[in-house]
């Protein structure tokens, strides 16, 4: 070989280079060669190594070959070739070594490997799509999210952008949105079920993912690839649902305590304020001003501690033919609050109205006083015995009651040195029973006077117990001189009074509290119908009064010792009778009565027929307004076809044009058939006013919603409208199954319908109660309506205000119809582009 | 040359439209019968052509009954641009109504020819010619 012409070749070389005989001696080196050599290899020195002769041997016998090496701290690595160099007798007679220093490229591969199995590897799923939408790659985070049937898994080719059940979850919008503004994107989204075992049961729960697509973008700034990052955020998302519903119960609650609340934020403006606040501004026109919260405020602010108050405030009232002065109570409590969430210091204020307490308290000062005037009045005197002490006190009236001198001092024998004869040892046992036993009494005795009066007493005495044992025993004593006389003559009277009240038309009786009758005439006795009442308990010869409304007014009026009045019936006799209860000065009970069965029966007729009317005129009134409806009706909707299939009729007959007449036949079947439509629209709602008595049966919301859900499946399905619901305030109802369905067709149907192309459309069912009746609304993101404009129409018979091919112009009509046929109302709320909410109030239950 | 160079059927009717087209050619009352289910379109047209008599129509035959824009509101809004245009339109009010309180309602508008119900006839249609 030409060693001249060697050289050159391999100086040429750009990798180190050498040729070596079959000895490993170099035969030609080029410079790059011995630059790296001795720089970072030494090939004859590491000959020997193990790899080195295996491909120096396979070299030798011919072959090409190659192999890494990897040499000093850190490792470098270098690709070595060995190409054997032939003679002309096929032998091999010198090797060529290359060396190509493969560091970067080892370190590149190195890279890729190590970044894959990060990506492969990380917690959240990674899905790579061409800018179409197409799956390129994914990691194992995501072949998890996806699950192992999903199709972009199985090994087919797997559109995001295509798949119609990302036009529903939001992820068909998101990634367009990366598309078009060419930005990462994220959004929270539902886009899966689990389904989870628990105990035999079998839960499905939604899966919550932050998705966020970015693109990748290429050297011209169009988009390479589009990437999409999946991670799951359902544990945060539940959190935060479950708050919502937690203020939403606690807002609730606050709406309804029955007493009022108002909340502040801590620059003392109103965040909230509930209903039972709202009657009370309603109702006495006040505002907080005048309540006087500004000053409460501050102090709570500034003290940070509960502060109580009782306020009295004074209004004028307008009511018809003129205005009264009011006054009104409240308890105030006023207090700070942490809100557990922001930290934010809220002041809560509780609003009592105690009007009716204060009157109370008020009615019973006076009461006090009265009793105190009556002491004077009624003579009497009170008085106490120490039993520690021996000592007795007695009040000034009890002094003038014996006609001492007040605060002479007092002991029990001078006390009992008042009383002679009987009334003396009545006196000292009565005594004695109290002290020793705790016996309380009441006794009427004769007393004589310090100046040797005599008088008729009535004197009451109790004990009083501390740790078991009496310590004291008070009591009351009154003179009864007068009454005595009065019941002394009153004996007399007895006999004067019964033939007074016999002669009355009332029944009369009386009766102590137990129920014993002392006194019954004629007239009563004549109600009564029985044998001998007299002397004789009440509730015992009529078993029946026992637990009745008289019964229970007679204790009443034992209670109270005022008089009560009252109706009742007594079913057994089929009479009403009037009572007034009053109760007498020695306890027992005076009962008038009368009865009164033929002007309470007249009064029951008389509401009867009342009611009979008014629901007459209200029928009347809704067969009006449904006249006028279909005068309408008739005069707008059945006209223009008949007016059309005159107008036919007549250019029909004025021509002898075959082609003509076979257009003019084609438009007659258009009218007849729109007059066939019209009909039959109209015989449907006429059937619904008609149908008053429909069958009605107790229905869950989100039963009847699936149901329409289900009829629904195609229109759902391809306008990719999100349905929620809330039905958990008021679940069910009592109405009509097919009213029910059609009015959530319809309200569901309009939302598909007039839809927003803007955004992913949603709509939203939600009931709750109002007074008692059940209200449902729904409420969408659609194209809305302009309420200004077309408000007065938009439950008119074949109206439409858009210009959508669909609109008929019925459905809402329809739904109106069958919400009134069963005495409920629907209402509208809109603006155009802002979606349309119903609100359904369902006639109280 | 015809009596009317022009007359714009406003009604969201088709039938009605195609009917009423058929008894105006018959009795070749206009050059040119255009036919609008829109009374937005035609206000939105007038409007933008208020100054050139050519496009503008000599007559108006309008519904009142039609979904996004009613005959009454064309009424209203058509009333504040007639003083403006280059030529006088005239309008009859065409309608399958025969409720009074309409019939009321349109003296309201007095620049309104006639009240006429539906269908035309040949007598009224000479008599729009005139």
């Amino acid at each position: 070989m030409n060693i001249a012409l060697l050289h050159q070749v391999l100086e040429a070389l750009p990798d180190p280079a050498a040729v070596f005989d079959t000895r490993l001696r170099p035969l030609s080196v080029n410079k790059a060669f011995t630059a790296e050599n001795s720089r970072h290899l030494d090939i004859e020195q590491r000959s020997g190594d193990e790899t080195f002769q295996h491909h120096w041997q396979r070299a030798l016998r011919g072959e090409r070959t190659e192999f890494v090496w990897v040499s000093g701290q850190p490792a470098r690595h270098w690709r070595i070739s060995l190409s054997p160099l032939f003679s002309a007798s096929r032998t091999v007679e010198s090797v060529l070594l290359t060396i190509r220093d493969i560091q970067l490229e080892v370190e590149a591969q190195e890279n890729e490997r190590f970044f894959r199995s990060v990506l492969e590897n990380l917690p959240i799923g990674l899905h790579q799509f061409t800018p179409e939408g197409w799956s390129k790659d994914m990691n194992q985070a995501q072949r998890d999210i996806l699950g192992e049937m999903h199709p972009a898994l199985q090994h087919q080719p797997y559109n995001v952008i295509a798949d119609p059940i990302n036009r529903r979850n939001g992820l068909h919008a998101l990634l367009e949105e990366v598309k078009h503004r060419k930005i990462p994107v994220s959004r929270e989204m539902l886009l899966k079920y689990v389904e989870q075992e628990e105990e035999n049961v079998t839960r499905i729960q939604p899966l919550y993912y932050e998705a966020t697509g970015f693109p990748v973008l290429d050297k011209e700034g169009e988009i390479a690839y589009l990437f999409l990052i999946l991670s799951e955020i359902t544990e945060k998302k539940l959190a935060v649902l479950s708050l919502e519903k937690s203020e939403r119960l606690l807002h609730t609650i606050v709406e309804n305590l029955p007493v009022g609340y108002i909340q502040f934020d801590n620059y003392g403006f109103i965040r909230r304020v509930n209903q039972t606040q709202r009657r009370l501004y309603d109702s006495a026109g006040l505002n907080e001003e005048q309540l006087g919260l500004n000053e409460l405020f501050l102090r709570v602010l500034q003290e940070g501690k509960v502060v109580r108050i009782e306020k009295k405030l004074e209004y004028t009232l307008d009511v018809p033919g003129g205005k009264v002065e009011r006054e009104l109570f409240l308890d105030l409590t006023m207090f700070p609050v942490e809100d557990p969430v922001d930290k934010d210091q809220l002041v809560v204020a509780l609003v009592n109205d105690i009007t009716e307490k204060k009157r109370q308290e008020i009615e019973n000062t006076k009461a006090q006083e009265f009793l105190l005037q009556t002491g004077e009045i009624g003579k009497i005197g009170g008085w106490e015995l120490d039993m520690g002490t021996g000592k007795m006190r007695w009040s000034a009236q009890t002094y003038k009651l014996h006609e001492l001198p007040p605060y002479a001092a007092m002991t029990v024998e001078k006390a009992l040195s008042f009383y002679t004869g009987d009334s003396r040892k009545k006196m000292e046992q009565a005594m004695a029973a109290c002290m020793s036993r705790g016996k309380a009494y009441d006794i009427q005795i004769t007393l004589s006077t310090a100046r040797n009066n005599v008088i008729q007493a009535r004197t009451i005495g109790r004990p009083e117990y501390r740790n078991g044992r009496i310590v004291r025993i008070y009591g009351v004593i009154q003179d009864v001189t007068e009454q005595y006389k009065i019941r002394d003559q009153l004996s007399r009277n007895t006999e004067l009074m019964r033939l007074f009240f016999d002669t009355i038309d009332m029944g009369y009786a009386v009766m102590d509290k137990d129920g014993r009758v002392n006194f019954i005439n004629r007239k009563a006795q004549e109600i009564v119908d029985h044998g001998k009442v007299i002397g004789r308990n009440i509730f015992e010869v009529f078993p029946m009064l026992v637990g009745s409304t008289f019964h229970a007014r007679v204790q009443q009026c034992i209670q109270q010792q005022a008089p009560v009045s009252f109706f009742n019936y007594l079913p057994e006799l089929d009479k009403w009778y009037e009572f007034l209860l009053a109760p007498m000065q020695d306890g027992s009970i005076s009962i008038f009565t009368r009865n009164i069965t033929e002007s309470k029966k007249m009064q029951r007729e008389l509401r009867k027929a009342n009611d009979q009317l008014s629901a007459l005129n209200k029928y009347l009134v809704n067969q009006n307004k449904q006249l006028e409806d279909f005068a309408h009706i008739t005069s707008h909707n059945l006209r223009a076809p008949i007016a059309n299939m005159k107008a036919l009729m007549h250019i029909m007959s004025e021509t002898d044009n075959e082609e003509e007449r076979v257009l003019y036949v084609g438009m007659f079947k258009e009218v007849i058939r729109n007059i066939d439509e019209t009909l039959n629209d109209l015989i449907e709602v006429v059937q619904i006013r008609k149908d008053l008595n429909v069958e009605k049966e107790r229905l869950s919301f989100s039963d009847r919603l699936q149901k329409v859900k289900d009829i629904l499946f195609v229109d759902i399905e391809s306008s990719g409208i999100r349905i929620t619901t809330d039905f958990t305030v008021a679940p069910d109802i009592e109405y009509p199954r097919i009213y029910l369905d059609s009015i959530l067709q319809n309200l569901l149907t309009n939302a598909i319908k007039y839809r927003s192309r803007e955004r992913s459309s949603t709509v939203h069912f939600r009931s709750w109660v109002v007074d008692g009746g059940v209200v449902l609304s729904a409420e969408d993101n659609g194209i809305g309506i302009d309420m200004e404009r077309y408000g007065g129409k938009l439950f008119g018979f074949r109206k439409t205000f858009h210009k959508n091919k669909d609109a008929k112009g019925i459905g809402l009509f329809i739904t109106k119809s069958q919400i009134e046929a069963m005495g409920g109302t629907i209402e509208a709320y809109s603006k155009p582009g802002a979606g349309t909410k119903f609100i359904i109030t369902f006639r109280n239950e | 040359m015809k009596p009317l160079h022009s007359i714009f059927i406003v009604d969201d009717d088709p039938i009605h439209q195609q009917i009423t087209q058929i008894m105006l050619d018959r009795q070749h009352i206009s050059d040119a019968v255009k036919k609008f289910s829109d009374a937005q379109e035609v206000l939105e047209h007038i409007r933008e052509h208020r100054d050139n008599a050519a496009q503008l129509p000599d007559l108006i035959l309008l519904d009142l009954n039609m979904p996004v824009m009613d005959g009454w509101e064309f009424l209203e809004a058509f009333s504040a641009v007639r003083e403006t245009l280059c030529k006088p339109v005239r309008v009859y009010v065409l309608t399958s109504s025969i409720d009074e309180k309409d019939r009321e309602r349109v003296n309201d508008f007095d620049f309104v020819e006639g009240y006429l119900t539906k269908p035309l006839t040949s007598d009224i249609i000479g008599q729009l010619g005139q």
